[in-house]
């Protein structure tokens, strides 16, 4: 992350990156020089050489995203803080929402498992949706758009495949098969809360427009 | 047909800026923009050969031990999987032993192949070596479930004496072998994959 230490290039570069860009695009998976098409909304372009989608223009990207962006923080105070599982037998029953087990592995000495789900269940997740909302509204006008989107945009960038939440889910239905001869299970609204969280953020993921978020910062230096 | 690099132009593989500049800090979003990745092959290797590390413990050493009133049974992902075939769950013995076994030993197969194919300069199809590509990228992170099966199972199943469900030594060592087989997988730039072979080794192309 280099961009907060670096001067702010010069205006007359940014517009001389600006002048190339608006004229030649190349493959980021072959490397391969075309001359920079302009697309109407929905339309997709492919690399020539390598057939990977390399230039996209999606239907009201900002305005899906930011829907979707507010949509997973509700579900996601939902997923997080409501009781996901209940579990009875013998008479003893447990009940715990995510943070409550994540709290449990941490007091427990389960340290590094508790790390990992904190950071690719609640952490990255959580902050990705508010980068990804902070550049939806900027590209909307809201807020001004300039360097911290720019670098908002970045880290999104890199979070994506470092957020597991449907990963998670995945496990949580494995590890209930697995006890479900042990004890009496039941699940609770936050597993319901994380499922439908776990499908807006999919949806949230398509929604966005690369091509027209790093276009828009380029243009507005 | 012209790539970039020949016109001495680089992408910024962040924002997919493109400067005449190659090696300066991107203008758009900040990420120092290169002609190659420096150095990707070595890089690759590194976290590899890390990946295969971990993952021999990850496999040989339990993942999760059982406590109840009957004793302590550890038991190896492997273990795992055969238990839930002897439970009959036929269908998640099978996604375990896709996440846990098939996918990270695929992943080390291919990256191994696509980088000593672009070492040794094989002529395979482009193609081919592109999907792979996107291929191990994409499936790389499932792997993850076992590590999260472990974490619910240990969240949930601490009730007293009774009976309490604890992380193994093997839990740590897998997921540290996914993360750097991500990183692995990561740190190839997918351009060489497209380079022609004429040329030396990518990385030494590259400014400083």
């Amino acid at each position: 992350m280099s961009v907060l230490g670096e001067p702010k290039p010069s205006l007359a570069r940014q517009r001389e990156v600006d002048a190339l860009n608006r004229t030649w695009i190349a493959c980021p998976y072959c490397d391969s020089l075309w001359r920079r098409p302009v697309l109407q909304e929905g339309q997709r372009v492919k690399c020539g050489r390598c057939h990977s989608v390399i230039l996209t223009n999606k239907h009201r990207s900002a305005e899906r995203t930011i829907a979707l962006m507010i949509a997973s923080l509700i579900l996601y105070a939902v997923a997080i803080s409501f009781p996901f599982m209940r579990m009875e037998r013998s008479g003893l029953s447990n009940e715990i929402s995510v943070i409550d087990s994540v709290m449990i592995l941490w007091t427990n000495d389960m340290n590094s498992l508790a790390v990992i789900c904190g950071a690719f269940i609640l952490l990255f997740p959580l902050s990705r949706i508010i980068l990804l909302l902070f550049v939806g509204m900027s590209l909307l006008g809201k807020v001004s758009t300039g360097r911290p989107h720019a670098l908002s945009f970045r880290l999104a960038q890199y979070l994506e495949p470092w957020t597991m939440a449907e990963i998670f889910m995945i496990g949580v239905i494995v590890s209930l098969v697995k006890v479900g001869k042990l004890a009496d299970i039941s699940l609770g609204p936050a597993f319901w809360g994380m499922s439908g969280l776990i499908v807006l953020l999919t949806l949230g993921a398509s929604a966005v427009c690369r091509d027209t978020i790093w276009q828009d910062i380029r243009r507005t230096p | 047909m012209t790539t970039a690099r020949e016109k001495g132009l680089a992408l910024c593989r962040t924002c997919g800026t493109l400067t005449d500049r190659p090696g300066e800090t991107c203008t758009v979003c900040g990420a120092k923009t290169r002609l190659r990745n420096p150095h990707s092959i070595q890089k690759v290797w590194a976290l590899w050969i890390a990946g295969v590390v971990a993952y021999i413990p990850g496999n040989v050493m339990p993942i999760m031990v059982t406590q109840s009133a009957s004793g302590e049974s550890p038991a190896t992902i492997m273990g795992g999987v055969i238990t839930l075939i002897h439970h009959e769950s036929y269908a998640i013995a099978a996604v375990i032993f896709i996440a846990s076994i098939v996918v990270p030993l695929s992943k080390f197969a291919v990256i191994a192949w696509l980088t000593l194919s672009i070492q040794r300069q094989w002529a395979i199809d482009d193609h081919r070596r592109h999907f792979a590509h996107e291929l191990v990228e994409f499936i790389g992170r499932w792997s993850m479930i076992d590590v999260f099966v472990v974490a619910a199972l240990a969240a949930l199943i601490q009730i007293g004496g009774l009976m309490s469900i604890l992380p193994g030594p093997g839990v740590d060592a897998f997921a540290m072998s996914v993360i750097f087989t991500m990183f692995s997988a990561m740190s190839l730039d997918p351009r060489l994959i497209w380079d022609r072979p004429s040329k030396t080794p990518e990385t030494k192309h590259v400014p400083a």
